[in-house]
């Protein structure tokens, strides 16, 4: 019997020739990451382990990104603790404030994942990381510790599903448009749990490794363990430069087995959205056209990435955002917002009337820079939508994708880019 | 054998329910995570201490219990602190299983015992066997057994006693 893509990485990571679904396992990991609010938790719980070094210097990844910069003292003081501990631990990769961005794009984009590996951190949309061909998955504080200090982690060997996509992509239409649609249709609340998903087919070959990010960096909100894309000829131009360790071309095998297998035709898929409160509340953007919102929101692990800012400034260029809605726009990491800078789609975006903030979660995590007051809609290209989530319990948020984001900002109710003006 | 008042979710239970948004950044403590344990779930524990305070020794609810895909672990901590023994649902979120496993804390799968139970039952759980039983309503309900290895942490006292075990005596982890 053949094997899945995941169950290969389990078993080459666990020094086995074959895994069965359910199967408990110890693997070795390639990168742990943590990041500002937990990682002095993970260090503490690390040392309390009685070690005294991490496994590796090079493989604990430590990112600021929910904090920073700090907009108040509760978090400066937070932040002052969690380098003092990062330097203690003498850590090579600190991903801090003037060189941060959300830990997810930072592991994808330095090349802290490699295809073939397993690659954890403390955040629930580590599952980003199978864009890259390697299994990214999300654990706790007490798993990192473990991992610090041996470099291992435990799992249960998932049961795979597949996800089989053809057709040919529409205009403005995205990966995040395929990603609600898919909660949609399986509803986010557990459906897939504990299980391996799989995205293959042409539309996928096709697909840019920024596209791939967002449709692997959702799957966690189906209560999947992880999203997975085979690495191809795509990974390697992505990867090249970002990493020098050697990795192969690894994927399912033709009799491997999988618990389901979904086929999905994406020619007629349009931009879609999910209604405030759940995720998989989905409709095409036709049913909602004409609906009046007052801020704008694009940045996040699922969808600040470059090839989104380009969208954006492609669609606002030579316009300007209606006078009832506040966009404001976060880079994933600050390579992301140097490259949009240099490629002029800050200064369209700028132009257009849009804001532009320091790489951080940002509102996503409802903390700081343009959280979300009593009445407000917000139309956001994150990954959640749950009353609460970006600040006020008083606030609506729909989510939907960049370029959606972006037509609709111009018209001051949401809008169909496909038949917008570009 | 474990025994105790139960508390029936009469909804999905959510992770960052359970611990809303402003303790995620809290210290991980099981006293101070458990003052506002449940505190969105329902507008009765949205006050210090209220969920701790019923005294309930079980949680019951139905699918994807802890479910929304949050990984912080003061979910875990917050239920121990507030006297959760073990938690029984028809199906838990992966991240919040894990976290439970890795503190020794039961996340027992059981089909149908949301439907079989009302909050102040009076409950006694069986680990080795599995058997829940109702003693208020005297029945009883076959549970899934906790697989080997999640057994052997819970015995541990957690992953982190297990692991520290482990590096004590120069064992390899496998």
């Amino acid at each position: 019997m053949g094997m899945t893509i995941t169950e290969k990485i389990m078993a080459r990571n666990s020094g086995r020739d074959h895994v069965v679904p359910g199967q408990l396992v110890w693997t070795d990991v390639h990168t742990v990451m943590t990041m500002d609010y937990l990682g002095k938790t993970c260090f503490d719980k690390f040392r309390s382990l009685g070690k005294t070094e991490v496994f590796d210097k090079d493989k604990v990844i430590c990112v600021s990104d929910h904090l920073v910069p700090p907009p108040n003292q509760k978090f400066a003081t937070m932040l002052n603790e969690w380098r003092e501990v990062v330097k203690q631990h003498d850590i090579t990769n600190f991903y801090d404030l003037g060189r941060q961005g959300i830990a997810h794009q930072i592991m994808v984009e330095q090349g802290h994942v490699l295809p073939g590996t397993i690659s954890i951190g403390t955040d629930s949309h580590a599952n980003t990381y199978g864009a890259a061909g390697a299994v990214g998955n999300a654990i706790g504080v007490t798993d990192a510790a473990v991992a610090m200090a041996t470099g291992k982690a435990w799992f249960r060997v998932p049961k795979s599903v597949k996800f089989n996509i053809t057709g040919k992509w529409q205009p403005w239409v995205m990966a995040k448009d395929l990603s609600l649609h898919i909660m949609g249709m399986m509803h986010w609340n557990g459906h897939l749990l504990y299980k391996a998903l799989e995205f293959t087919g042409p539309a996928i070959e096709s697909l840019s490794m920024a596209g791939r990010m967002t449709l692997c960096n959702m799957t966690v909100d189906l209560g999947a363990k992880n999203g997975i894309v085979a690495p191809d000829k795509i990974t390697e131009r992505y990867l090249k430069g970002r990493t020098s360790d050697a990795w192969d071309m690894i994927s399912s095998d033709d009799d491997a087995e999988y618990d389901q297998v979904y086929n999905i035709d994406i020619s007629d898929l349009g931009p879609t959205i999910a209604l405030p409160g759940k995720l998989d509340d989905t409709v095409p953007v036709e049913k909602l056209i004409g609906t009046k919102f007052n801020k704008a929101f694009v940045g996040t692990c699922t969808n600040g990435r470059l090839e989104d800012f380009a969208a954006m400034a492609k669609i606002m260029k030579g316009k300007q955002v209606h006078r009832d809605v506040n966009m404001i726009l976060v880079p994933a990491s600050q390579t992301v917002y140097l490259e949009a800078l240099r490629a002029g789609h800050i200064e369209t975006l700028i132009e257009a009337g849009a804001a532009v903030d320091t790489p951080s979660c940002a509102a996503c995590a409802g903390i700081h820079t343009g959280v979300a007051g009593d009445g407000d809609v917000v139309l956001s290209a994150g990954n959640r939508n749950m009353t609460g989530r970006m600040g006020s319990k008083n606030a609506e948020i729909y989510l939907t994708s960049p370029s959606v984001v972006a037509a609709s900002s111009i018209k001051g109710e949401i809008t169909d880019p496909r038949t917008f003006d570009v | 054998m474990i025994k105790g008042k139960c508390w029936v979710a009469d909804d999905y239970v959510m992770a960052y329910d359970i611990i809303i948004q402003e303790y995620w950044t809290s210290a991980i403590d099981p006293e101070e995570n458990s003052k506002w344990v449940m505190a969105g779930v329902k507008e009765e524990f949205n006050k210090e201490n209220a969920f701790k305070d019923k005294g309930y020794t079980f949680i019951v609810a139905a699918h994807n219990f802890a479910g929304g895909g949050k990984s912080i672990e003061h979910v875990i901590t917050g239920l121990r602190g507030a006297g959760i023994e073990a938690v029984f649902a028809t199906s838990f979120a992966r991240l919040q299983f894990r976290n439970a496993t890795n503190y020794g804390l039961p996340f027992v799968t059981c089909d149908d015992i949301d439907k079989g139970c009302e909050t102040g039952d009076e409950l006694e759980y069986n680990p080795e066997s599995g058997i829940i039983k109702n003693i208020t309503k005297g029945t009883s309900f076959q549970s899934v057994p906790a697989a080997p290895f999640v057994a052997e942490i819970s015995e541990a006292g957690g992953l982190m006693n297990y692991v520290r075990e482990k590096i004590a005596k120069g064992e390899p982890i496998e």
